[in-house]
């Protein structure tokens, strides 16, 4: 069985591979990286088998689960979503352009920066028999994701002018851009950018869809089942079917896989991953970098004595980061040098770790005339780690002569109250991981209220500078010379990088070679 | 008045009292600090997206009328869409409601007799078995639920290992399709109900142990479990079935420690999270739909106690 | 005094058929309580270490330093024990007596009033029960988030509706016995008939139904605090601790089970004064 489908796939890449030539030299350079044949070789000594059901279990996010995944809030939409349909691609630092594609051969940047043609890979067919063309693409991204209000979605319409993209035949869209960038396949290929049949108004099971699994059942709050799809147009999967299930509460997961009922739990809390280390049928795969998210705390420039950026200094100083990482997350992190997006190929480069220094701290605060100075800092368990980081910062703030205490507010209710979240004077935060400069576009430049007071035209000048740079070389020293204004001056203190605490039953594989490890993918999973 | 005269009126009553109460529950939510567009949105939102955000989910329309529009939705059924996800709230009461009915009345199924037998043992033997019932029954009462649900946890599932931690539900099944993923959340439940029915039912069959007419009955010749069930358990058990009632209704929508702690899919841990996130119709039509429940339960307990009345009635 | 007897007094608790039941006074529940209520309300005094600095590692087993070990963030166990009980025995007592009061001026009032009038008032705090008791505390939580207050004002909300119902019924059975209409006759103001004829004969119940209130008050604080609910940051809390701390558990076991238990203790204690109390006052005359 296993022979028959390397057969097929063999043949379709064979002639996608005739295709590419016959078209012109000029696509190879963009050639997709396709799986080559060797990763089918397995280890030394195991081998992985074929088939099995992989069960999988989630947060999940209960009543509002969907099957419409451009406005699915939660981490598990996104999960199903990706194995149910095709992506565009996904970031691959080892790949040609810093990405491996999906669906897509290749994406061409004009020379002037103003426009992106995304070339797509002939012969992918959705499961009712139809093939993927350009006219799926354009539908995916400029009716669907240009429509979502999700906040991951929005990097899509930030950058590119999707109300004029354009298919130009069957296998080329061309996206017009807002404003010249150079780092677009990195915004493209995130991996949450999948595809779905043009015209695409409802999500329901049976739909057609292009991804490696089919999806057979769905329970919102409860799960979903897969079967593998023979026809796949990339790496046919391993497995025989696929299950994602929701379980809310972190020990209940680490008992389920524990218990032997799944094979693999999403993020769980740093004392639940803890307990599983002496277990020995279980270990740990913690996410790793770019993968991490970020846990900061943002210091309002609009209210004294934030103001003073010796303040701000004696803050970064005053964090005991590495205490942090040991403590909270019991090492299982990455401590943070108060700058979000780390890993990211436009995070950046050289500059020196912000050390512990209370010393330093103090005295600052003394020469700006702000010992003793009182301030609450408010936050929420919005995700595990930042109630328990900020009892430590207070504590950490303490020995610097401030006086503060923890205000934490129940869960949800941190930006549920928006203005009043705005006007904080110190508030907790996380980063979810996307490249820096666009992190920065995002949510800090040009006043945003979420950059909590800083207004640096000189930096948004810089970063949009960097972006539209396309040598790589210098839009890096571009980029790290804006990320080190912000690390001198910014009022933000990011002392920890935490990764999704996952954990498998051992002889689980493959996981992490299907990239996007926020979302998990399983492709190329298998079972012991 | 006849027995469907009363339940007549009582449902009237009751539709009555529901329309108030989604009012009252209403106006609490459109009070609240924060709303649902930082959930939708996400907190980098400029301020045009989020005044976008706001007007799509007519968040920017008076109270008054928002309420309006959703009686008149909720009267032809539809109870409309959670903002978060936009699930029909019809949906999730459908699927999760149902699970927490199935809790509530198993820890009825369980208390009960087990409170009949207990109470009745109890109050009519009295001397040294009493002592340790009733005071085993009140320390029972005196655990928290969350310290009772992981004790349970730790003894029956980690150290004995008697019992999975989490039972994983086949999907597009029921609880009941895993019946020992029950077993953990009824026991946890039952406990306090069960050392209050107990108490209850001990103090009045006492009482009622020693009126005039079971004096009477005694001297007939019936004793034993004739005398306690057909007589005595019958004038003893109205305090009891008003409190298992209250219990039993408020089950319903309060489980929300057993919901986390052993992953039931049950109405209380969605009730909270569309709290957390400001979903004004979720917890509107999830709060609504748990009213009724609870008005149903405490009217099916009322209708217990007019026939126990006119049993009462009869045997005098 | 006639030979009509309230409720309370006519139960003789024979405790059987016919053997009279041995009677003590509560003395060593008692002390049992006010003990550990004295351990929560104190104990902050005489706390070893601060309850809320990070001193060592998470969840060390308990040595010299640290006689029961550290918590999920490196505190200190012991001093957070000693510190955790204050607030929830504070609000639970004050939503006890706030929800008390009402308690009682609603069941008389409803008591004394017209038959329909105090059917209309028993209805209306009906509708305060048929309200999900969860949704009352989260909504408060979430509109006063971190206010003692709010948690307070929550768990009296919770509890009034049952304490009306049976205050109530106490003080109608009083009111329909002979000599309060034979008082009333006589010239005695209805003031005079409330202060010297319902109050103490209702004494009785409203003392049971407090402690019964009062236990089901530490249970609704503590569960809040296990939910995250209430006074949340380092302020030691046993429902938090134990919340904070079970996930850890095989880790290290006195993190959770010291607040655990004292959890138990505290309300055990309380719950076996309510339910000797109950006997006591059943026994007594009227």
């Amino acid at each position: 069985m296993s022979r028959q489908i390397d057969r097929r796939a063999f043949l379709r890449r064979g002639a996608a591979g005739a295709a590419a030539m016959a078209v012109g030299p000029g696509l190879l350079a963009a050639c997709s990286t396709d799986e080559p044949a060797s990763d089918r070789k397995t280890g030394p000594g195991s081998s992985p088998r074929s088939g099995g059901t992989l069960r999988a279990a989630f947060v999940g996010g209960g009543a509002s689960e969907t099957l419409d995944f451009f406005n699915g809030p939660s981490a598990l939409d996104l999960v199903r979503a990706r194995a149910w349909h095709g992506t565009l691609g996904n970031l691959d630092p080892s790949g040609p352009d810093g990405v491996r594609y999906g669906v897509l051969k290749g994406i061409d940047i004009a020379d002037d920066l103003s426009a992106y043609t995304l070339h797509v890979r002939p012969g992918v067919r959705f499961t009712d028999g139809s093939e993927l063309t350009a006219a799926d693409v354009l539908h995916s991204l400029s009716a669907l994701a240009a429509n979502s209000k999700l906040p991951v979605y929005r990097l899509a319409a930030a950058n590119f002018d999707l109300a004029h993209a354009r298919a130009d035949g069957d296998l080329k869209v061309v996206l017009p851009t807002l404003r010249p960038i150079a780092d677009g396949r990195m915004i493209l290929c995130q991996g949450n950018f999948l595809v779905v049949k043009d015209g695409t108004k409802n999500f329901r099971k049976g739909m057609p869809s292009c991804g490696p699994f089919r999806l057979t059942e769905f329970t919102a709050g409860q799960g979903a089942a897969f079967e593998r799809y023979d026809d796949h147009y990339g790496h046919v999967p391993r497995l025989d079917g696929l299950e994602l299930r929701s379980i809310a509460d972190s020990t209940a997961r680490a008992g389920a896989l524990t218990g032997g009922e799944i094979d693999f739990a999403h993020d769980l809390s740093p004392v639940t991953a803890r307990t599983l280390g002496d277990k020995g049928n279980v270990e740990l795969v913690p996410t790793e970098s770019p993968y991490l998210v970020g846990l900061s705390f943002q210091m309002n420039m609009k209210a004294k004595p934030f103001d003073d950026p010796r303040v701000r200094e004696a803050f970064k100083l005053a964090v005991d980061r590495q205490a942090m990482v040991d403590t909270v997350f019991y090492g299982n992190a990455e401590v943070g040098n108060d700058l979000p997006s780390i890993g990211f190929p436009d995070y950046a480069e050289g500059l020196p770790q912000r050390a512990h220094d209370p010393e330093r701290a103090r005295a600052l605060l003394k020469e700006a005339g702000a010992e003793g100075m009182k301030v609450a800092l408010t936050t929420g368990p919005e995700t595990p780690g930042m109630v328990e980081m900020a009892t430590l910062f207070v504590e950490d703030l303490k020995k610097v002569g401030v006086r503060t205490s923890v205000r934490e507010l129940p869960a949800g209710q941190l930006y549920a109250d928006f203005p009043a979240y705005a006007a904080l004077p110190l508030a907790g935060s996380y980063q979810m991981p996307i490249p820096a400069l666009s992190t920065y576009q995002m949510s800090t430049a040009g006043g945003s209220p979420s950059a909590f007071g800083w207004k640096e035209s000189a930096t948004d000048t810089l970063v949009a500078k960097a972006r539209a740079e396309s040598d790589q070389a210098e839009a890096r020293k571009l980029g790290t010379q804006a990320q080190r204004t912000r690390w001198e001056e910014g009022n933000q203190v990011l002392p920890v990088f935490k990764p999704n605490l996952n954990a498998q039953a051992k002889g689980v594989r493959g996981i992490r070679d299907d990239l996007f490890e926020q979302f998990p993918g399983f492709s190329q999973a298998s079972l012991a | 008045m006849s027995l469907i005269a009363f339940v007549g009126r009582r449902l009237m009553g009751a539709a009555v009292l529901l329309v108030v109460l989604s009012a009252a529950i209403f106006a609490a939510t459109a009070v609240l600090p924060g709303d649902a567009v930082s959930a939708v949105a996400g907190m980098d939102a400029s301020d045009a997206q989020r005044a976008e955000v706001r007007a799509e989910l007519g968040l920017d329309r008076p109270v008054a009328e928002r309420y309006a529009d959703w009686v008149a939705g909720a009267v032809r059924g539809d109870l409309g869409r959670g903002f978060v996800g936009e699930r029909p709230v019809t949906d999730v009461l459908a699927t999760r409601l149902p699970n927490s009915l199935l809790l509530a009345g198993l820890t009825l199924a369980v208390t009960a007799p087990l409170a009949a037998l207990l109470g009745l043992w109890t109050g009519l033997r009295g001397g040294g078995a009493d002592r340790f019932v009733s005071t085993a029954a009140q320390v029972l009462a005196a655990v928290p639920e969350f310290v009772i649900a992981a004790l349970l946890v730790a003894v029956l599932a980690v150290w004995l290992e008697l019992l999975p931690r989490v039972s994983v539900i086949p999907l597009g099944g029921t609880p009941l399709d895993v019946p020992h993923a029950l077993i953990l959340p009824v026991l946890t439940l039952s406990a306090v109900g069960l050392a209050v029915a107990t108490r209850l039912l001990r103090v009045s069959a006492a009482d009622v142990a020693a009126t005039p007419y079971i004096e009477a009955a005694r001297l007939n010749g019936v004793r034993g479990v004739r005398l306690a069930v057909r007589h005595i358990l019958p004038n003893a058990a109205g305090p009891a079935v008003q409190a298992l009632t209250l219990t039993t209704g408020a089950l319903v929508g309060s489980a929300v420690v057993v919901e986390n702690v052993f992953d039931y899919p049950g109405i209380g841990r969605e009730l909270q999270l569309a709290v957390a996130a400001r979903d004004i119709p979720m917890v509107q039509g999830i709060a609504t739909a748990l009213a009724g429940v609870m008005l149903l339960v405490l009217l099916t307990g009322d209708i217990c106690a007019r026939l126990l009345d006119a049993r009462k009635g009869h045997q005098r | 005094m006639t030979t009509v007897l309230t409720p309370w007094a006519r139960r003789t608790r024979t405790g059987g058929l016919g053997t009279p039941r041995r009677h003590r006074p509560p003395l060593l529940i008692g002390a049992g309580t006010l003990l550990v209520l004295l351990f929560a309300l104190a104990g902050p005094l005489v706390a070893p270490h601060s309850p809320t600095a990070q001193l060592a590692a998470p969840f060390q087993q308990p040595d010299g330093r640290f006689l029961l070990g550290t918590d999920v963030l490196g505190r200190d166990v012991g001093s957070r024990v000693l510190s955790g009980g204050r607030t929830i025995v504070l609000t639970a007592l004050a939503g006890t007596a706030a929800a008390g009061v009402v308690g009682i001026t609603a069941g008389v009032l409803a008591a004394l009033a017209s038959r329909r009038l105090g059917d209309l008032l028993l209805r209306c705090v009906d509708a305060l029960a048929v309200l999900p008791a969860l949704l009352v505390v989260l909504v408060l939580a979430a509109g006063f988030p971190g206010s003692h207050t709010a948690l307070v004002a929550s768990v009296a909300l919770a509890t009034v509706p049952f304490s009306t119902r049976v205050l109530r019924a106490a003080a109608d059975t009083v009111l329909s016995s002979g000599y309060v209409e034979a008082a009333l006759a006589r010239g005695d103001t209805r003031w005079a008939v409330l202060r010297h004829d319902v109050l103490p004969n209702i004494a009785g119940p409203a003392l049971t139904d407090t402690a019964l209130r009062l236990v089901a008050s530490l249970h609704l604080t503590a569960t809040a605090g296990f939910l995250g609910l209430g006074p949340g940051g380092a302020t030691p809390d046993w429902g938090r601790m134990v919340s904070e701390n079970v996930p850890g558990a095989t880790l290290a076991a006195t993190p959770f089970l010291a607040p655990a238990l004292l959890l138990v203790l505290l309300s055990v204690c309380v719950g076996l004064l309510a339910g000797r109390l109950a006997d006591t006052v059943g026994r007594g005359a009227g």
